[in-house]
């Protein structure tokens, strides 16, 4: 059966027609909920790296991560000397232009003393960028937690970065050595020998995804040397 | 299944086992394989597939009488990559974490030869309501091998089974230690090696 | 910057090849792969339309799907990206009829060679894939058209191995219900995990 041009090209061009229709339609109204799973995402991310932790009997609605964030963490922007950029909000922040500035995410119940700073880390792993957050104590040196939220990493090898087994190594690492010099954190191959002298500041590394995992080392080090200044002055009692 | 014809139960049942897509049609192999490591993400990719495989077959058998014959081809991959923009929009909206697990392989069943094969043999000649169950049919046929492909994988590769510990953490103290090669490609060829052997046996197929 | 296109096609062809390491491409491969004149001019037929469609996709994505790549038009607020997945098809399937029709025309011994396989590299998962990953990973155009014909020749590499494999395996006894597909599936494990030796290079 052979139609006339004129047929195709009109068949065409309804189906067309509809098929985009319907898909505006979908598009448009799934958005808002797209960009809201995509903003509480980062929010839990913020709270899960700084140690809130999700309960069996009460799971994480939309609702309570945005009680959470917006009742324990306190936002502001640093410069490139460490120090506190006065009013000015996270969200000002121009990310291709201002690049010596930056966020701090930190952990402060109401009425309560600092308990953390999250920082956001990314950069490349194998294939993709790596998005997420990294956590020290209040002291500055101690990791308290570590998260990914968005990678194109291979499911099961290096896309295991974001697993809860990979990340809990991290916590209670130390980003500088005895004398207080600042070495970051490294993920080596295979397990960390405990006895090692180096120990403190290496993590376990994902089988299977030494690009990953270098490239995660390349990355966490040029964060946490743009974030030392201000760290530097939390170790030291320095005004911020 | 007594509301269902002979051969409409033929059609649904035929492709789950002896006419199996993926052993013995050899189709729809390509974005099986790689959401294979965990059960829960080829449990999704299997209802994915079902709802676009279904969807897809039913309406082009609807349109199949006025669809121009020299265009067939691309207005069925409109019509099938229509369907899975939705299911992609609908993942990201409702199931966030899946679909970022699931990334890009979502994008990949418009490319699934099981859906195009399908469109193509069967929704063109066949009335809808018989469209649509085979579309379900070689659907679950293609859900299964993904799943016995993942249960092996997760059980063998990750000691859980659904995310739940099936291995006893006696047996990591006592020195076992989880199949690393089964969470990497390899692993997944060769599952599905030995499953199509196993399969062909049974049914007894031979290839020259 | 040679160094880091250097590495990013090591990468493609060995480290991650798209098809031993993310199996795209697999129907194909499993078709064809049991002579080796053909999968030779499926391979480089692939290698082809990858290397163009990788590019010619990464346009269309960032001046005119992207959330706001429509500023150039005075429509700064519109996000198309829900659109990638049918554009990119069409995008592949037009410009794979194209280069068919300008073989035809200008160069009958390639054509006549690989001609007939264009048709089916429309459907090919490998060509999608590649650029539906360029999107994922956030590549430049440079990038992209290095990763394109970097998974091309990874994908040629794979079934011009697998052909060769599958002729010398016509000599040997496989078990009856093994024969064609499940023995083609072990081997590909097999020749998989000779490839993830090649992930432990240093680049």
């Amino acid at each position: 059966m052979q139609q006339s041009n004129s047929y195709t090209l009109i068949f065409t061009g309804i189906v067309t027609v509809i098929l985009g229709f319907l898909l505006s339609i979908a598009a448009t109204s799934l958005k808002e909920q797209q960009e809201l799973n995509v903003a509480i995402d980062i929010k839990r991310n913020i709270l899960r790296s700084l140690d809130f932790q999700e309960s069996q009997d009460e799971l994480w609605t939309t609702e309570i991560i945005q009680t959470l964030f917006d009742s324990n963490i306190v936002s502001f922007v640093i410069d490139e000397t460490g120090k506190i950029v006065d009013g000015m909000n996270v969200e000002d922040i121009d990310t291709k232009s201002n690049s010596m500035l930056a966020p701090v995410y930190c952990k402060k119940r109401e009425g309560k003393e600092i308990e953390g700073y999250a920082i956001p880390i990314s950069g490349k792993g194998l294939w993709s960028t790596l998005y997420g957050y990294f956590a020290l104590e209040a002291d500055g040196m101690t990791v308290k937690g570590i998260k990914f939220y968005k990678h194109g990493e291979t499911p099961g090898l290096g896309g295991e970065v974001d697993k809860e087994w990979f990340t809990q190594n991290f916590i209670g690492k130390r980003i500088v050595d005895e004398e207080g010099n600042f070495v970051g954190i490294q993920v080596v191959r295979g397990k960390v020998d405990e006895s090692s002298k180096n120990a403190y500041h290496q993590v376990d590394g994902i089988s299977g995804a030494t690009m990953t995992s270098k490239g995660l080392n390349n990355f966490l080090m040029n964060d946490l040397q743009k974030y030392e200044p201000f760290f530097k002055r939390i170790r030291t009692n320095a005004s911020i | 299944m007594a509301f269902l014809s002979k051969k409409s139960q033929t059609v649904l049942k035929d492709p789950l086992m002896n006419n199996n897509p993926i052993t013995l049609q050899v189709l729809g192999i390509c974005s099986a394989l790689a959401v294979t490591v965990k059960v829960d993400t080829a449990v999704i990719m299997t209802l994915a597939v079902i709802f676009v495989l279904s969807m897809s077959n039913t309406l082009i058998s609807l349109i199949r009488n006025f669809i121009p014959a020299r265009v067939r081809i691309i207005i069925q991959l409109a019509v099938i990559a229509s369907l899975v923009i939705l299911c992609d929009q609908v993942l990201r909206a409702y199931m966030y974490d899946m679909s970022k697990q699931l990334s890009v392989f979502v994008g990949l069943i418009i490319t699934n030869c099981i859906v195009m094969g399908r469109a193509e043999a069967f929704a063109m000649q066949n009335k809808p309501g018989q469209a649509f169950l085979d579309g379900v049919g070689n659907a679950l046929g293609y859900g299964i091998i993904l799943i016995a492909v993942s249960v092996f994988r997760e059980i063998l590769g990750s000691g859980t089974l659904y995310g739940f510990q099936v291995i006893p953490t006696a047996f990591y103290e006592s020195g076992y230690v989880n199949n690393g090669l089964m969470v990497l490609s390899p692993g997944a060829f060769i599952i599905l090696g030995l499953i199509i052997w196993i399969q062909r046996t049974v049914y007894d197929v031979e290839e020259k | 910057m040679l160094e880091h296109y250097l590495s990013l096609i090591t990468k493609a062809i060995f480290v991650e090849n798209i098809l031993l390491a993310y199996f795209l491409g697999m129907c194909s491969f499993l078709a064809i792969s049991n002579k080796v004149q053909t999968s030779i001019g499926l391979g480089m037929a692939v290698t082809f339309v990858l290397t163009i469609t990788a590019p010619a996709n990464w346009l269309i994505h960032n001046y005119f799907l992207k959330a706001g790549a429509l500023t150039w038009l005075g429509l700064p607020n519109v996000d198309l990206s829900y659109l990638n997945f049918i554009v990119f098809i069409a995008v592949i399937a037009a410009l794979v009829q194209l280069v068919e029709m300008i073989m035809d025309k200008f160069s009958p011994v390639l054509y006549h060679n690989l001609g007939i396989f264009l048709p089916l590299i429309a459907v090919n998962c490998s060509i999608l894939g590649g650029s539906l990953f360029l999107v994922e990973r956030d590549y430049n155009l440079m990038e992209s058209t290095v990763f394109g014909f970097g998974s091309g020749l990874g994908w040629f590499l794979a079934i011009a191995s697998m052909s060769a494999i599958r002729h010398r395996l016509r000599y040997s006894n496989v078990p009856p219900k093994l024969r064609g597909l499940g023995i083609t599936m072990l081997l590909t494990g097999l020749l998989s995990m000779a490839f993830m030796a090649f992930s432990g290079i240093d680049l």
